[in-house]
């Protein structure tokens, strides 16, 4: 018997509630709803859905309120929704532990795409299922190898300096999803580094220089403007 | 001599705000005056002679520039408000028409699919589906818009720029183009070093892809559409360019400006994108005055 992924949906507006069961349920997913944050808490410490899809605007509580509380006792994927554009929301969603971000309106294949990629990326961060990667991680000509600290490109070395490799080989870790400017300089640069993107861009210039083609038509590392960077995994749209 | 004191007065007066600093820079006059160039000379003595009439003077000047200072910057701020109503007065109508189309186009489809669904062969509820998607995918763009608008006028404080590099701006709006477009041919030509620019991300990214959108419908599907970044000294510039219908020197006046006059060739609502140039105008006003 097939097991079916349970995914909760956290949306007040039944309109949008409606479509995602229909859509979710149409792509082989078994579908949970709540229409508050404390329906959606009380459903996700019962129920334990595989992936839960959460819209930030809530009658009762902040969206983000949810997410926190989740975040102290699970790392379950979750998936934010949300009509918010502005790139702070996403940021500090983002920052907050969620997986992913969609802005309202969003098309199907993306919701689904993006379903996907958080359920792949969290059973390759449980170690659930095999790790098809090891040691490696390959999207296109490119192949990030994490013993050797070596990026190639077709083969070919592309010559990373330290930081550079740190840089590319955090982004492959979590490819197709978004990682803000902030995380990724604490992570490099240390929590006590200015919070000054200056440096980042640099590194980033001089790498897509190393490994795209084009660095204006970066096939491996997109930009999400005013937010972070992605690694493209080959899914995410 | 005395006069010294006056025109510190006129000038402490004409550049600060309000009146407190004018009176007060009067009154030190006043001291100083007293101080300096009346009997007892470098004491303080406060005869009754000539003493309130200086005082009087001083504080008349002051009050007085204080007052036209006073007037001259709120004319500015009338001024400068007028501007950005009429601004958004031209936008709202530009609106206002963008969004109507589009709406009647999915009321009617939606209905037309609900209420004679029967009677319409798959093939044409498929196009009507089609179409519903087609013209909410174009107000999607237009609330974008809108959203820049207001972006801009709550930054009236606080216009966020940060060092950017100008490739992945470009880039970003090309793939967000390419994304609507699949089959617009756009180049990206960028400078071989990177390219540091202080900017608003999201508002110029908004930019390029109005001008790529523009290009693209009224230029009527150019062959190729080309973003260029040079770097000049003290400038950096971003240039679009397509080799497609060309714009009629006719509209050039308004093309900016939202206030394009609808022709009896615009019968298609994507046709008459008036938003957003004025949008690309008023980002880029706004970034040259920040």
């Amino acid at each position: 018997m097939e097991v079916r992924d349970r995914v909760l949906v956290v949306e007040d507006d039944s309109s949008i509630t409606n479509l995602m069961k229909t859509v979710l349920r149409a792509n082989n997913y078994e579908v949970l709803t709540a229409s508050t944050g404390a329906e959606a808490i009380s459903l996700i410490t019962s129920h334990c859905p595989d992936l839960v899809i959460l819209d930030l605007g809530l009658p009762d509580m902040d969206g983000v309120s949810v997410l926190q509380q989740v975040r102290t006792w699970s790392a379950m994927p979750i998936l934010v929704v949300s009509a918010r554009t502005h790139e702070r929301d996403k940021v500090e969603a983002l920052d907050l532990g969620a997986d992913d971000y969609i802005a309202k309106p969003f098309g199907t294949p993306e919701l689904l795409a993006r379903i996907r990629a958080a359920l792949r990326h969290y059973r390759l961060r449980t170690g659930a299922g095999s790790s098809p990667q090891g040691d490696f991680f390959q999207t296109g000509a490119l192949r990030i190898d994490y013993a050797r600290h070596r990026v190639y490109v077709d083969g070919r070395d592309a010559g990373l300096t330290q930081n550079e490799f740190r840089i590319v080989a955090m982004l492959g870790r979590h490819a197709g999803r978004v990682i803000t400017y902030d995380s990724i300089i604490r992570e490099i640069w240390g929590p006590g580094a200015q919070r000054d993107n200056k440096i980042l861009r640099v590194n980033m210039a001089n790498i897509r220089r190393k490994i795209e083609k084009n660095p204006a038509q970066p096939e491996y590392i997109c930009t999400e403007t005013g937010v972070g960077y992605l690694m493209a995994d080959g899914d995410s749209l | 001599m005395p006069l010294v004191f006056v025109l510190a007065v006129v000038v402490i007066s004409r550049l600060t705000d309000g009146y407190f600093y004018g009176i007060l820079g009067s009154v030190v006059a006043v001291v100083g005056v007293n101080y300096v160039f009346t009997y007892p000379y470098f004491r303080l003595g406060f005869t009754p002679t000539g003493y309130p009439l200086t005082f009087v003077i001083m504080l008349a000047v002051s009050v007085l520039v204080c007052a036209l200072t006073t007037q001259i910057k709120q004319q500015e701020q009338v001024t400068l408000d007028m501007e950005r109503e009429k601004m958004r007065g031209n936008l709202l109508r530009a609106v206002s028409h963008d969004i109507r189309t589009p709406l009647t186009s999915i009321v009617g489809s939606a209905s037309a699919i609900l209420e004679s669904g029967d009677a319409l062969d798959s093939g044409q509820i498929r196009a009507l589906l089609k179409d519903i998607q087609t013209e909410a995918q174009w107000l999607t763009r237009i609330v974008e818009n809108i959203l820049s608008i207001t972006r801009m006028n709550n930054a009236d404080t606080e216009l966020q720029t940060s060092e950017e590099l100008a490739e992945e701006i470009v880039g970003s709006a090309a793939v967000k183009f390419r994304k609507r477009y699949p089959d617009a041919a756009v180049a990206v030509q960028v400078p071989a070093e990177a390219l540091l620019v202080p900017m608003d991300p999201v508002l110029i990214e908004q930019v390029l892809v109005n001008l790529l959108d523009n290009a693209y419908i009224h230029g009527k599907k150019p062959s190729q559409i080309r973003i260029d970044v040079t770097a000049r000294p003290g400038e950096a510039r971003f240039c679009v360019e397509d080799n497609g219908a060309g714009i009629d020197p006719g509209v050039l006046p308004h093309l900016f400006d939202g206030t394009l006059p609808l022709k009896e060739s615009d019968s298609d609502s994507r046709s008459s994108m008036r938003i957003g140039l004025s949008v690309c105008m008023s980002i880029s006003r706004r970034t040259t005055a920040a």
